[in-house]
């Protein structure tokens, strides 16, 4: 269990209030919530980017405040920044460079950059600067350096937003490939249609609380998702009271538009698009910690 | 493709290993930034631009005063050319830890820094030792211009030289360390360099002897390890003195040392620290 409270020049605001859960090696727990819900400072929570007020953050029994260095080293976070790379150094020059701090053996450097850089399709660009890669790329870029280092949690905030269709089927065949390999993924995201596809648990978050735990069980039945998607949505507006959208809500359609027709594509099964409403973020006040 | 299997818990726990990976890390960090800047050659350029006009600038005023003006019994432009270049580079070591925190603020890399298997406050300080390197290099190259160009006349003990150097860096390091402190803790870290720089140029007796004070103002020089280093590297680089000479300032700038490194590593490690309670990392 643990409260995050960011602090503003204008006061303080309740990020996280009493949230509790714990995952084993090999699930995919997807936090559900719209924007400023407290997704992203969960997950920062866990990377010890933050330090809970209160309550304690475990990471294979290691405690995120007292032991920040050893939780460290079993985390890889994609975040949603996308610039968070040295413009001036091309991509593979990044991944060796943050593999080293990372403290990722020198002999096997090398073979785990070009690993990394295969699976998230960089491999044509891995010799390109930063500074001129796209907004996809440098969101694949990300999880390339969340993966060098072989973390054990994986967490991604909204892993597949700037993503084409393809390279977003293929993260999420990678993801359930991970998870296989017994790693612990954390996905940050508001859409359903995304959860259903690749989660195995979805948290339910609102206003910086946990309204549920909830069991998704057919990650590899195809044709499942889209009720799941369906049955996640329905429950998030009934615990949290907002009303009922049809379809996507302003300012958010874009993304959930962009994965059904991914989800068409890539799985064989449409995706009724399922994106949160916007609304409710509008009644929360955040500052760095916004998801 | 295969991946792989995650340990849960890793050990890296010998000795020569931790020095390995330090090592390790400060070598990735040194090549990080010579490659950013052979790819950013302008800025280089406009430095050395920089330093060679400053030089110039001193060298002409000092023959405008002429040589009757000798502070400490030395001519002027040795004076100026000792006194301006430490000014220089505690000040360019102090914005150089600052403008490593400060673009990693910028770019959103500070925050995913964070999250690496390097200690913040060792993150930092290793991130900050290339910018630092530079402002050594440039002190450097500019002392050994004033000497070759226009002909600054020297009668070094290198011994001391070395010594004056290692208290140098050391301070400068504590420095640097408070600025990048400032910049975590309150986005402030600009204010504190600027002050900084005007504070010194004024107290540190960079330009003129610090007798020519006001007698508050000399209490004040003489309670900054500024101005002991300045005068120990004068003594040491422009009349050759040897060390057992110098004993009241090594033992002054010694003092400066144990007291400010300590407390700016504190500092650092609890602003970090801080921010991250308040989330407020990549606030600039």
């Amino acid at each position: 269990m643990f409260n995050w409270v960011g602090r503003e020049r204008t006061g303080e605001t309740v990020a996280l209030n009493n949230v509790s859960f714990a995952a084993g090696g090999g699930e995919v727990v997807a936090l559900l919530g719209p924007n400023g819900s407290g997704k992203t400072s969960t997950l920062k929570l866990i990377s010890t980017m933050l330090l809970a007020d209160a309550g304690a953050v475990r990471v294979g029994g290691f405690d995120a405040r007292r032991e920040g260095k050893k939780v460290r080293r079993q985390v890889g976070i994609a975040v949603a920044t996308e610039r968070s790379f040295f413009p001036r150094l091309s991509a593979r020059e990044n991944l060796e460079f943050f593999a080293a701090l990372d403290e990722v053996p020198r002999r096997e450097r090398t073979g785990r950059v070009e690993e990394v850089l295969r699976e998230t399709g960089l491999e044509e660009q891995a010799g390109t600067l930063a500074m001129k890669f796209s907004s996809g790329m440098y969101q694949r870029l990300g999880l390339a350096r969340a993966l060098v280092k072989r973390p054990a949690v994986l967490l991604l905030d909204e892993p597949t937003r700037s993503l084409d269709a393809a390279a977003t089927v293929h993260f999420w065949v990678t993801i359930r490939r991970l998870a296989r390999q017994n790693t612990t993924v954390f996905i940050a995201t508001h859409n359903f249609a995304e959860a259903a596809a690749v989660a195995s648990r979805a948290l339910l978050l609102h206003r910086g609380e946990l309204l549920t735990d909830r069991s998704v069980t057919a990650r590899e039945d195809a044709a499942r998702p889209a009720e799941i998607a369906e049955e996640l949505r329905a429950l998030y507006f009934r615990l949290t009271g907002e009303p009922m959208t049809s379809g996507a809500v302003a300012g958010e359609s874009v993304i959930g538009e962009s994965l059904i027709g991914e989800s068409v594509t890539g799985l064989g099964a449409g995706f009724e698009n399922a994106a949160l409403g916007a609304k409710a973020t509008d009644k929360i006040r955040r500052a760095g910690a916004a998801s | 493709m295969p991946l792989w299997a995650p340990k849960r818990q890793t050990r890296f726990g010998a000795r020569e290993r931790h020095h390995e990976l330090y090592f390790d890390k400060l070598s990735a960090i040194l090549r990080r930034d010579l490659l950013t800047a052979i790819r950013h050659r302008s800025g280089f350029v406009v430095t050395l631009v920089g330093l060679f006009t400053e030089l110039t600038a001193f060298y002409y005023l000092s023959r405008a005063i002429g040589p009757g003006f000798r502070p400490d019994g030395v001519a002027y432009f040795p004076f100026l050319l000792v006194g301006t270049g430490l000014y220089t580079f505690f000040v360019m070591s102090a914005q150089a830890f600052l403008s490593s925190v400060q673009e990693a603020q910028q770019t959103g890399t500070l925050e995913v820094l964070m999250t690496t298997s390097t200690a913040p406050a060792e993150l930092i300080i290793l991130s900050s030792i290339s910018a630092f390197a530079g402002s050594l290099t440039n002190l450097v190259v500019y002392i050994a211009a004033g000497a070759a160009i226009f002909r600054a006349a020297m009668h070094a003990n290198f011994l001391s030289c070395l010594v004056m150097l290692f208290f140098s860096l050391a301070i400068a390091l504590a420095l640097g360390i408070f600025a990048a402190t400032f910049q975590v803790a309150f986005q402030k870290g600009s204010a504190l360099v600027w002050l900084l720089g005007s504070g010194l140029w004024l107290l540190s007796g960079a330009t003129f002897p610090v007798q020519s004070l006001p007698g508050p103002l000399v209490t004040i020089a003489r309670a900054i390890p500024f101005t002991y280093a300045i005068d120990g590297m004068r003594a040491a680089l422009l009349e050759g003195r040897p060390i057992a000479e110098m004993a009241s300032t090594v033992l002054g700038l010694a003092l400066f040392v144990a007291i400010l490194l300590p407390l700016a590593f504190l500092s650092l490690s609890l602003s970090l620290r801080r921010a991250r309670q308040f989330g407020t990392l990549s606030f600039y």
